[in-house]
């Protein structure tokens, strides 16, 4: 066993890493978080999200050890830490704002940890200099919080979380203070060091771009309670329900009667026509209203002035099979050099519609287009 | 008072013109000139000259030996001198000791735990703030003197006067300043770095010791030296419980009012000049908060982990004695003035009150403090306005003088205004108004800070937009600008007022023979043994202070302005 290698790499119970039953924690009259049932297994990335106040950060704060859950129970390899005092538990977490120690260099910063453990000083050294070199910040040791830049000074906080070889890493909007360049490259940083020490991490964003681009698993919270739980394909293809549909992403809700059901393939009856899907979702019934999930790239857009190439969507809208094609005019276009997001009004609603590499012409407004919905669409009930 | 040393944060403004461009400005507006001629003559002649004075005469300046080092020699010659120094350090050390552990002590408590005795607390912990410092020297005198209630129900020989009196008059007259500054070092801004350790492994203690500690040593040091020159420059509780021991600020006024000796006095105040110089400028211009406070920042509140009984329990105890001492003695004054003969006679009387003699010397306190109230609040908006609006050549140096008045021991001004106006062309002394003038000279500097921090707040567009509609300069100041400042002249006012209401030390050198004062009328009936009417009188300054405080809190929150909270 190398010496820095965290201590999740020992063999662990077969049970989940994590798992917390039926947490609940008030603030006075506001619930913020609501009999929540979940787990996390070992070597999983898993990432709770959700708007401001849904309840992510006092989870995390619960699992760390911060907040005691009014009910409930929160397990650390099948061992019941919900009343462990914080510095008893072997949970480690950065912090949002780091909460670097400003009269502390980064060594003690890094040490902290183990010098309150009162490991031996030859240890503490052997173990900083291999933290420090996991994030690549040898040769500032001596430096001070205030002295490093905003992308440094998040390394320190991680390594001093991994220095401790936390059983779960902990992590509350760790990149929310970095730029957009800066963000980008610590989340793969935070993948590779999960991967290279093979940690459990329980990850908290706001961020839905984040969360999907990192995460093996996320569990969407709102209102204290979760919502969903899957990995980030299933809930950006396959939201549980509206709420999650327009967190993870811009999105097309359209409302939809199913007309017939024959094996899988649905025809909807839409306000602006009709459409031939395969419905994902559940098994769809004649006559029930639905609402359809279209996220707007996987939406088709033509000039329908433009002379129909053989596959235009006049001959698919001919051709037999799931396909849906509506006609409808550019109500406005905004270019965005990855793609171009058009707004279609079609006969009574309108669409979202997100061309990708676009580097032909940007349609005008008022131009008349056929758009055509993708055949898997997701449904949802309509309440 | 503590907050106004700290340099207000000034916005970045776009590229600063050059003090040529900024001379030519200034010099293009003459009623702009006028004005701020007249306010430079003004704290020049008020306050810088009879500062100068005293270090000037302290090195012989003026007197037929000419410049020499003679009275310094004096002074270290004689072993008096240097016990009135020993026993002044000692004293303000040994205050400063006590007020900042209680005070870092009842911080902790009141910004870690929760519940509604927190509140009271810190309410108590401020409590001296509203009375005259010398109400504490008066209770203990009541409590601890030779007949004094514990040597009497006790009966035996005690007394609290000397080195043990002032030490703790002063611990709890000065205990509000600790305090604040404790709290504030403590408060919210430390707590995410708590949380940090002890998701680390760190255990209360641990958290206490590396952490909490640490970080609030920088802020509580501070507070210290603040809070050890405010004993230092201490007039009235050594005056009144220090009895016949020499301490700097007693012994100065003695050689002047005593013996005339003049130098020997100067030479005395430089040893408070000093300090309370070298403190001021650490605190304004050199201890400015580094990088502390840019890391850490928000965080979610923390959930109450209430403190270990190993930490709680010494907290609490020292909390309790600091809440004893200070409830104690404002209930011996106030048990005192309503009281026939408190120790002896607790019967309810209001005969304390009825003293005419009282009622006047309060009738010309309040005269005078209020003469100099709007002398101070007027010319210190006007100021306020010059330095943070307008292209005054040395401005900074200007802002200096005003603070600087405040900082200066009362001694002190007391010292310069008989050594500067005591000779024509301005032959003062004697006179209501160098009473008024002194004291303006010592508070200005509030009404500038308030007016400066209440301009922070309010865009230049405004004043832009006056003179784009074309107004003059003067009529924007008057039209839109004042009515702005409204609030900080009130704050101005009320804080000089009260403030003149309450000192002894530079009015006590200056009072003309057979005129009476409040506050200097408490001192010499204390020593007089009339401690009913001297508490009678106390009762009343404190509601006035009480009032004032309570108004200045109002219009502080009703203008969301913390600089000028107090």
């Amino acid at each position: 066993m190398i010496p820095s290698a965290p201590d999740s790499r020992t063999p662990r119970s077969p049970g989940p890493a994590l798992e917390l039953r039926g947490i609940t924690k008030r603030f006075g009259p506001t619930v913020a978080v609501d009999g929540l049932t979940a787990s996390v297994a070992a070597g999983e990335l898993a990432s709770f999200i959700g708007p401001s106040g849904c309840g992510k950060t006092t989870l995390l704060r619960v699992i760390a050890g911060f907040a005691t859950p009014d009910e409930g129970t929160v397990l650390l390899e099948d061992r019941d830490i919900t009343r462990v005092p914080p510095n008893l538990r072997p949970t480690a977490m950065v912090f949002q704002n780091y909460a670097l120690f400003p009269h502390m260099t980064v060594f003690e910063n890094v040490a902290y940890g183990l010098s309150v453990r009162r490991r031996p000083a030859s240890e503490i050294r052997a173990r900083v200099a291999d933290a420090l070199r996991l994030v690549r910040l040898e040769g500032l040791e001596g430096r001070r919080p205030h002295q490093l830049s905003g992308g440094q000074q998040q390394r320190v906080a991680l390594a001093r979380a991994l220095v401790l070889r936390p059983r779960v890493l902990l992590l509350d909007e760790p990149l929310s203070n970095l730029d957009a360049n800066l963000r980008i490259a610590m989340r793969s940083e935070i993948r590779r060091l999960k991967d290279e020490l093979d940690l459990t991490m329980v990850f908290v964003t706001h961020d839905q771009q984040e969360a999907m681009s990192i995460s093996d698993r996320m569990a969407v919270m709102h209102d204290g309670r979760l919502v969903q739980v899957g990995t980030p394909q299933e809930i950006y293809l396959r939201p549980a329900d509206p709420f999650v549909a327009r967190f993870v992403g811009q999105v097309n809700m359209l409302p939809a009667e199913v007309i017939t059901v024959d094996d899988g393939t649905l025809r909807l009856r839409l306000p602006d026509g009709e459409a031939h899907v395969h419905g994902t979702g559940r098994a769809w019934q004649t006559g029930q209203r639905v609402l359809a999930v279209v996220r707007p790239e996987a939406v088709r857009i033509r000039d329908a002035d433009a002379p129909a190439p053989a596959d235009g969507p006049a001959a698919g809208a001919r051709r037999a099979g799931p396909a849906s094609a509506l006609e409808g005019i550019v109500e406005d276009a905004e270019y965005f050099g990855t793609i171009v997001r058009y707004v279609v009004r079609l006969s009574a609603s309108q669409l979202l519609v997100d061309l990708p590499d676009p580097r032909a012409a940007v349609l005008p407004r008022g131009r008349r287009v056929w758009v055509e919905l993708p055949e898997v669409l997701h449904l949802l009930p309509a309440d | 008072m503590a907050d106004l040393f700290q340099a207000a944060a000034r916005p970045p403004t776009a590229p600063a013109p050059t003090w040529r461009q900024e001379l030519r400005a200034f010099l293009t507006e003459p009623p702009l000139v006028g004005v701020t001629a007249a306010l430079v003559v003004g704290v020049v002649v008020f306050i810088f000259l009879p500062i100068a004075a005293v270090l000037a005469r302290s090195l012989g300046w003026g007197t037929p030996d000419g410049l020499t080092l003679r009275h310094f020699q004096e002074f270290f010659s004689q072993s008096y001198y240097l016990r009135a120094l020993r026993n002044s350090l000692v004293t303000s050390s040994a205050a400063t000791a006590i007020i900042m552990v209680g005070g870092l002590a009842c911080a902790l408590l009141v910004t870690r735990m929760r519940g509604a005795w927190t509140g009271l607390l810190r309410l108590v912990a401020l409590l001296p703030l509203l009375a005259p410092p010398f109400i504490f020297s008066l209770a203990l005198i009541i409590l601890g003197g030779r007949r004094g209630l514990i040597a009497r129900t006790l009966d035996i020989e005690f007394s609290i006067y000397g080195w043990t009196g002032v030490i703790l008059a002063q611990a709890i007259a000065f205990f509000p300043v600790g305090y604040m500054m404790c709290e504030n070092v403590l408060s919210a801004r430390g707590r995410p770095l708590e949380d940090a350790a002890a998701d680390l492994g760190a255990g209360a203690w641990t958290v206490m010791r590396t952490i909490t500690l640490p970080l609030a040593m920088p802020g509580v040091l501070k507070g210290a030296l603040l809070v050890f020159v405010m004993c230092l420059a201490d007039f009235a509780n050594p005056m009144m419980i220090g009895r016949g021991l020499p301490f700097l600020a007693t012994e100065s006024y003695l050689l002047v009012v005593g013996q005339q000796k003049l130098e020997l006095a100067a030479v005395l105040s430089v040893f408070l000049i000093v300090p309370a110089l070298l403190v001021f400028v650490v605190h304004r211009y050199l201890l400015q908060e580094r990088a502390y406070t840019t890391i850490g920042g928000i965080g979610v509140a923390s959930e109450e982990r209430p403190l270990p009984a190993a930490v709680l329990i010494p907290l609490v105890l020292l909390a309790l004695a600091v809440v004893l001492v200070i409830v104690s003695t404002f209930g011996v004054v106030v048990a005192t003035a309503f009281t026939r003969v408190f120790g002896l006679d607790y019967t309810f009387t209001l005969e304390h009150f009825e003293s005419p003699v009282g009622w006047r010397a309060l009738a010309t306190s309040l005269r005078v403090s209020l003469a100099a109230g709007f002398a101070a609040a007027i010319p210190g908006i006007v100021l306020a306005y010059l330095v943070a609006r307008k292209p005054v050549p040395a401005r900074g140096a200007l802002e200096f003088l005003t603070l600087f008045g405040l900082m200066v021991p009362g001694t002190v001004v007391g010292i310069g205004y008989i050594l500067a106006f005591n000779h024509p062309p301005l032959l003062l002394t004697g006179t209501t108004a160098i009473l008024v003038i002194s004291l303006v000279a010592r508070y200005v500097g509030v009404a500038v800070q308030a007016g400066i921090s209440r301009l922070q707040q309010i865009d230049r567009s405004l004043e832009e937009a006056s003179l784009d509609a074309g107004a003059t300069p003067v009529t924007t100041f008057v039209r839109v600008v004042a009515p702005l400042l409204g609030s900080a002249f009130l704050v101005g006012l009320l804080y000089a007022f009260m403030s003149s209401m309450i000192t002894i030390s530079s009015l006590i050198f200056l009072i003309a023979p057979g005129t009476r004062l409040a506050a200097v009328y408490v001192l010499s009936l204390a020593e007089q043994g009339e401690y009913g009417l001297a508490a009678a009188l106390s009762v009343i300054l404190i509601a006035i202070v009480l009032a004032c405080t309570l108004i200045i809190r109002l219009v502080a929150r009703r203008f969301g302005d913390q600089a000028l909270g107090m």
